[in-house]
């Protein structure tokens, strides 16, 4: 075999927020602007035959396919890193990974399923590495090994995605009040929002309602010009702002179907003022997200019909029940990828095994046609050509000896291999 | 063959009633993957046979109980179809599948024999009263089951349990919408199954029509049905009230069915 068509080994280096420091990150990562010319210098890397790599705030990993015959695989990773990053080999080896073969099939699939993300079960990562598988395929950077494995890892995080649930309940404060606000009216979209007060988490919790397409923000704070500030920060050409002066706030408050309040300043928000709230909705449901501390909602404001209340307790509470309900969820995925690279991995062992057997029975088979033809053309010269009966007849003798000529060779080579992978 | 696609019907809406549970329960979004294919088979069978069988009985209406109880099945399978694809919920499925199956059971295994004799029968008139009522009684079950649905949501977001996203339940202001719409689609339906019959019976029949205990119960059963529309919408009652409204309603349908029983003008003797 040459040294083209012998197969290649699968190798995985890398870093990422379980082994490298915020600072080591920052150093590595690519942005996603240089990430194809980075691709291609590494795969133009010597002993490098496909490349790709994967950069977010968590992590970055070359999987590369190496020639089996070179012994010094990492060195090639970290030379990349000197020469186009720019960074010493010794300030990154202590924090990096290697992985070979099975262990770098498992640990891509868990990557794309999202087993191994800071907050396990986040759906962004797929998208970063079809990203970066997309940007390798367009430089060339990967073919007959890489490819499929990307697109079997693509499978399996599909299959966790569907016969799981791990994506399927927030685990964070702010998307813990967008899932709630989701379950009381359904799509967010023409819905008001109203800031009672500031802060980074109200704020952050507004934001998400946004992007779930809530189109209105009102904002009322005890200081008016720092209410215009935040509703000026918030507004786009998509999202309508507006201010309430605090002294209007309960005569505005109808106008709002989510409250956010922080103010931390006492209970603004009254049983009956609610009562009066929901009567001037006409019953429509009001949900407020009491993030102050001491409460801006009387709890009692819960039981009212039509008004539904989670402080920060709560929605603490919620987050952390929907994470331990996502480790859970975490064990199935984790069998489901355990079992996928193994099957995986078989194959790609398989496969020069495989490859040998064909190229033998294929090169019997033509030195069988060869001969047959031979033969048939000096029976003709003879004048006594084979009928087409006796053809057949001959064919079927000739493919018979040559399978069993074959049989032991061919089980010798799937014995080799099998021993090979027991010893592995 | 009539007897083989209701009996058909039957099974396939038996498969989606099934299958309905852990797509909804159990948040297995690929159970849906057979309860909604069932269910649409079941639907078209069901049509297929209905048809069928009035052909066979050379009237254009439902006017045996079974046949009765069959198109109300028929409906409330088409309604469950509806509502799955216009709000991409199944849970409505979970109450109306079998509801559907069960209705559809009894003429698929016990087809009755009643024999009729009614001037009208053979007109479309009646089979238009017939229809338009029990699609306002479909109607009125579902806005009943998504009241309930509201109810259960309700007590759920109220006692911050964590729940996936992907609950069961659909979201507050969606069934709210699909009560309030059920409901304002009954109505007309409703209004003309009754101004139908009632024109048809006062040909037939002459005023004394109007003392059937069953008109009688109907006209108030349409009296609060547009009272409990008026309510609903002016004073945008949801929750438990709602429920208690709703379920205020059924029980006069459910009475007004019963009155046939003793109804002279529903039991199809001849004037």
């Amino acid at each position: 075999m040459s040294d083209q068509t012998k197969p290649g080994t699968l190798l995985l280096v890398g870093v990422n927020h379980t082994t490298a420091p915020l600072d080591v990150r920052e150093r590595l990562a690519i942005p996603v602007g240089r990430l194809a010319d980075a691709t291609r210098s590494l795969a133009g890397q010597p002993g490098i035959r496909e490349a790709l790599i994967l950069s977010t705030c968590n992590r970055v990993e070359f999987l590369t396919v190496i020639e089996s015959a070179n012994g010094v695989e990492p060195v090639t990773a970290l030379n990349f890193l000197h020469e186009y990053l720019n960074i010493p080999t010794a300030a990154v080896t202590p924090h990096l990974y290697t992985l070979r073969e099975r262990e770098a099939i498992r640990h891509l699939f868990r990557v794309a399923s999202s087993l191994d993300s800071m907050v396990v079960g986040e759906p962004q990562i797929l998208g970063q590495v079809k990203e970066s598988w997309n940007i390798a395929r367009e430089v060339g950077a990967i073919s007959s090994m890489l490819d499929p494995l990307l697109q079997r890892a693509f499978s399996v995080a599909k299959r966790v995605r569907t016969e799981t649930q791990i994506g399927s309940s927030s685990v964070s404060i702010a998307s813990v009040a967008a899932e709630l606000a989701r379950k009381i009216f359904g799509s967010l979209a023409h819905k008001t929002i109203l800031l009672v007060g500031a802060g980074k988490m109200s704020d952050l919790a507004a934001k998400h309602l946004i992007q779930q397409g809530a189109t209105t923000l009102l904002v009322s704070n005890r200081t008016e010009a720092r209410a215009e500030r935040i509703a000026d920060a918030l507004r786009t050409p998509e999202i309508t702002t507006g201010v309430i002066p605090f002294v209007q706030l309960h005569d505005q408050t109808h106008r709002a179907d989510i409250i956010i309040t922080s103010t931390g300043a006492g209970q603004i928000f009254e049983p009956d003022d609610c009562r009066a709230l929901v009567h001037r909705r006409k019953n429509r449901p009001v949900f407020f997200i009491d993030i102050a501390v001491p409460r801006d909602v009387n709890p009692a404001v819960n039981d009212l019909e039509g008004c539904f209340v989670y402080d920060i307790d709560d929605l603490q509470q919620v987050a952390q029940q929907n994470q331990v309900q996502r480790s859970r969820e975490a064990e199935t995925a984790e069998s489901i990828v355990q079992l996928e690279a193994e099957r995986y991995g078989e194959r790609l062992a398989q496969a020069p095994t495989t490859e040998a057997i064909k190229q033998l029975q294929s090169s019997a088979d033509a030195l069988r046609e060869a001969e047959l033809a031979r033969t048939a053309q000096r029976l003709a010269n003879l004048n006594a050509p084979l009928t087409p009966e006796q053809h057949t007849v001959v064919e079927h003798l000739t493919r018979s000896l040559m399978n069993k000529l074959l049989h032991p060779q061919i089980m010798s080579l799937r014995g080799t291999d099998t021993k090979r992978r027991n010893d592995d | 063959m009539t007897l083989l696609w209701l009996r058909i019907a039957v099974l396939l809406y038996g498969v989606a009633a099934l299958a309905v549970l852990p797509a909804a329960l159990y948040n297995r979004p690929r159970w849906r993957h057979i309860a909604m294919p069932s269910a649409l088979g079941a639907v078209f069978f069901h049509f297929v046979a209905l048809a069928e069988m009035l052909n066979a009985a050379h009237h254009a209406l439902p006017v045996d109980t079974h046949e009765t109880l069959s198109m109300l099945g028929l409906l409330l399978g088409a309604a469950f179809l509806i509502l799955a694809t216009a709000y991409r919920t199944v849970s409505f499925g979970i109450f109306l599948l079998p509801v559907a199956a069960l209705l559809t059971l009894v003429p698929a295994f016990r087809p009755g024999a009643e024999v009729l004799d009614y001037p009208l029968l053979h007109t479309g008139w009646l089979f238009l009263h017939v229809a338009l009522l029990l699609a306002a009684y479909a109607a009125l079950l579902i806005s009943l089951i998504a009241s309930l649905l509201y109810l259960v949501q309700e007590r759920r977001l109220k006692q911050k349990r964590a729940t996936p996203a992907r609950t069961w339940l659909p979201p507050l202001e969606t069934t709210d919408q699909i009560a309030l719409k059920s409901l304002l689609f009954g109505l007309p339906c409703m209004t003309a199954g009754l101004l139908i019959g009632s024109v048809v019976a006062l040909e037939t029949i002459g005023p004394a029509f109007f003392a059937d205990p069953k008109v009688l119960l109907s006209l108030a059963m349409w009296v609060v049905y547009v009272a409990m529309i008026y309510i609903r919408r002016h004073s945008g009652l949801r929750g438990r009230r709602a429920v208690y409204l709703s379920g205020f309603v059924f029980l006069i349908v459910l009475a007004v069915w019963a009155a046939n029983q003793l109804s002279v003008v529903h039991r199809f003797k001849a004037p």
